[in-house]
């Protein structure tokens, strides 16, 4: 029954054009900065600091941007694309459907297990063909990733794809109209970009703004992707001679060190904190189930 | 015949609205059983809490035999509803969306294969597995609500005014299909319909105002309570027919006389047999009796009530 059930709302979000859509628009918006102004901005800002006897090759250069762009891309698309999937919960109750579902003895657990495996599974394929994506781009402009840093970007997107839909399943729960879905998609597409830092690095943030969004899990799941994407470029640029100590910099700038209240995160916390998120969110997300079928009855 | 529905003093109320008031009914098995009421009369509310969807506020509902607040599960089990409008998903094909529906059943591979033969001949939308629903006709997506209602065989079945806005073939398709598993599986239906014609097929009537029964019985024993009946008579002049004392209508080639009951239109025919040589008696319809109980006008298909008071 499960099985089925997944089937078919993974099927509807693939054949609901509207919706498939409005998951792609972050990613979109995202590229489009990258391709007219962006890309040009980080450029500049990796060459400009450098000492005058230090030219890098182009090919790095494309590889630093290549990586920036990426990571931001992936970062954004896993809980973008993870909410636009999961508002299938939320249509169904607008238009009707989920009368049709809950006339039947199916549990209501059943039902909501079957929107968050659905959304997962699409929004997993999505983001994986993405990664696929984004790494053949890198692979064509400037490749400088170790098997191991491909295999934790992977790990990162399936930890930000089960970090989005958690946390879209909460929310869309509590949704029942297309003008919430509206509404909830129009914020999450266009706002998130920024505060995970996708859009801009969060280091050109105010302190105080820096230190709200320190308290946001999905900013470290930004910086591991950031981590991984950009390590071998950066490493790349030490061997061309640039100082252990403008690299750090640099990685400061990149928000590949984030900083909570003064003090480093370093990469196992960072996965602790997106981990912890994930096993509290779905915790939270079956309690609500529980709590409004317990209030139904 | 054994009861299959018993509700006895059921009440729901939605804050300060009251929208079912000490209700109760039995229905019983394989009965065609019309439960009519303008808009907001309460019908929904009463369907939504026999299905398990709302809860009651106070009195308790059987179906076959289990209590409502004991095992929703197995009610739903035995309920097929066919709800006012579609809720199939559009956007899949009709075979993906009986495919989901028959799965909320445990109705899987073989079982759901043969039971996908069965009603796709029964309802004749065999060439249309592979359309998605949304691009299907009205009548078409139709008859893929009732084989989705019927896909776990149900004791049951609920129609909230399935045959609104369909054409003829299909309505008459439709009722056939219900004839046909009424007789052979003793199906019991539970209608609620704007169309008078369908609920005067019923074998039983209830008739809802503002959560309230208003009116019960048997189409013939509600005509004869709430309507009276209608001499039609042929080939004779006004003057004759004024003679007669009693209220009547002039149409284009006849006279329609209203009396109170079979009885007074015997009298009337024995007492004037040189007026009544060209004559036929009807009883009343089911509109006369719903607008006599309720005061309100049903219209027919568009669900809008008029108020006559």
């Amino acid at each position: 029954m499960l099985k089925i059930l997944i089937k078919r709302n993974v099927k509807l979000f693939f054949k609901d054009k509207g919706m498939f859509l409005t998951a792609l628009i972050t990613p979109a918006i995202l590229l489009v900065l990258y391709a007219t102004f962006l890309g040009n901005v980080y450029r500049d800002s990796f060459t400009m600091n450098l000492p005058e006897t230090v030219k890098l090759p182009e090919k790095l250069l494309d590889g630093l941007v290549g990586g920036q762009l990426i990571s931001s891309l992936l970062a954004v698309s896993c809980v973008t694309v993870a909410f636009c999937s999961n508002f299938l919960m939320v249509q169904d109750k607008a238009i009707g459907t989920i009368k049709d579902l809950r006339i039947s003895p199916v549990k209501a657990s059943t039902l909501s297990l079957s929107y968050y495996i659905a959304a997962l599974i699409s929004t997993l394929l999505i983001c994986l063909v993405a990664t696929g994506l984004c790494l053949g781009y890198l692979a064509a402009t400037g490749w400088y990733l170790s098997v191991s840093d491909v295999l934790y970007l992977l790990l990162d997107v399936v930890l930000l794809v089960l970090f989005g839909t958690a946390l879209s399943s909460v929310i869309n729960l509590f949704l029942s109209s297309q003008g919430q879905i509206s509404a909830v998609g129009t914020i999450v597409s266009s706002g998130y970009g920024f505060i995970c830092g996708a859009y801009m690095p969060i280091s050109s943030f105010s302190p105080g703004l820096q230190k709200v969004i320190s308290f946001l899990p999905g900013t470290y799941g930004t910086a591991l992707t950031r981590n991984h994407a950009m390590r071998g470029a950066l490493a790349e640029m030490e061997t061309e001679g640039i100082p252990a100590k403008l690299i750090e910099e640099l990685k400061d700038a990149l928000d590949c060190n984030l900083y909570f209240f003064e003090k480093q995160v370093r990469l196992p916390a960072m996965y602790g904190i997106l981990v912890a998120t994930i096993i509290i969110l779905i915790a939270v997300y079956i309690l609500l189930n529980q709590f409004q079928n317990k209030r139904s009855r | 015949m054994e009861d299959i529905i018993k509700i006895d003093r059921l009440f729901k109320a939605f804050g300060e609205v009251k929208a079912v008031q000490d209700l109760s009914f039995r229905v019983k098995t394989g009965e065609l059983f019309a439960f009519l009421g303008v808009n907001g009369a309460g019908k929904s509310t009463t369907i939504n809490i026999l299905c398990g969807q709302l809860s009651k506020d106070g009195g308790k509902v059987e179906i076959d035999g289990t209590d409502l607040d004991k095992n929703v599960n197995k009610i739903k089990g035995i309920l097929g509803v066919v709800f006012q409008d579609s809720v199939l998903d559009k956007a899949l094909s009709v075979y993906d969306n009986l495919q989901s529906r028959a799965a909320l059943y445990d109705i899987t591979g073989e079982r759901f294969q043969k039971r996908l033969a069965e009603l796709s001949q029964l309802l004749d939308f065999g060439n249309l597995l592979k359309r998605p629903v949304g691009k299907l006709s009205g009548g078409q997506r139709r008859r893929i609500d009732i084989a989705r209602a019927l896909l776990h065989s149900p004791k049951i079945l609920v129609l909230d005014e399935p045959t609104t806005g369909l054409d003829p073939q299909t309505r008459k398709l439709l009722w056939n299909v219900i004839s046909r598993l009424r007789q052979e599986e003793s199906m019991t239906v539970f209608l609620t319909t704007h169309y008078m014609e369908e609920a005067a097929e019923a074998d039983y009537v209830v008739i809802l105002d503002s959560g309230k029964i208003a009116a019960e019985g048997t189409p013939l024993e509600l005509k004869n309570t709430y309507t009276g009946d209608f001499v039609t008579l042929y080939g004779v002049d006004e003057l004759a027919v004024k003679d007669l004392g009693v209220a009547y209508t002039a149409l284009r080639d006849a006279f329609r006389l209203q009396v109170s009951n079979t009885a007074q239109a015997t009298e009337l025919i024995v007492k004037h047999p040189h007026i009544f040589t060209d004559y036929e008696i009807t009883k009343g319809k089911m509109d006369d009796v719903f607008l006599n109980v309720t005061g309100k006008k049903l219209e027919g298909g568009g669900g809008n009530a008029e108020n006559l008071d």
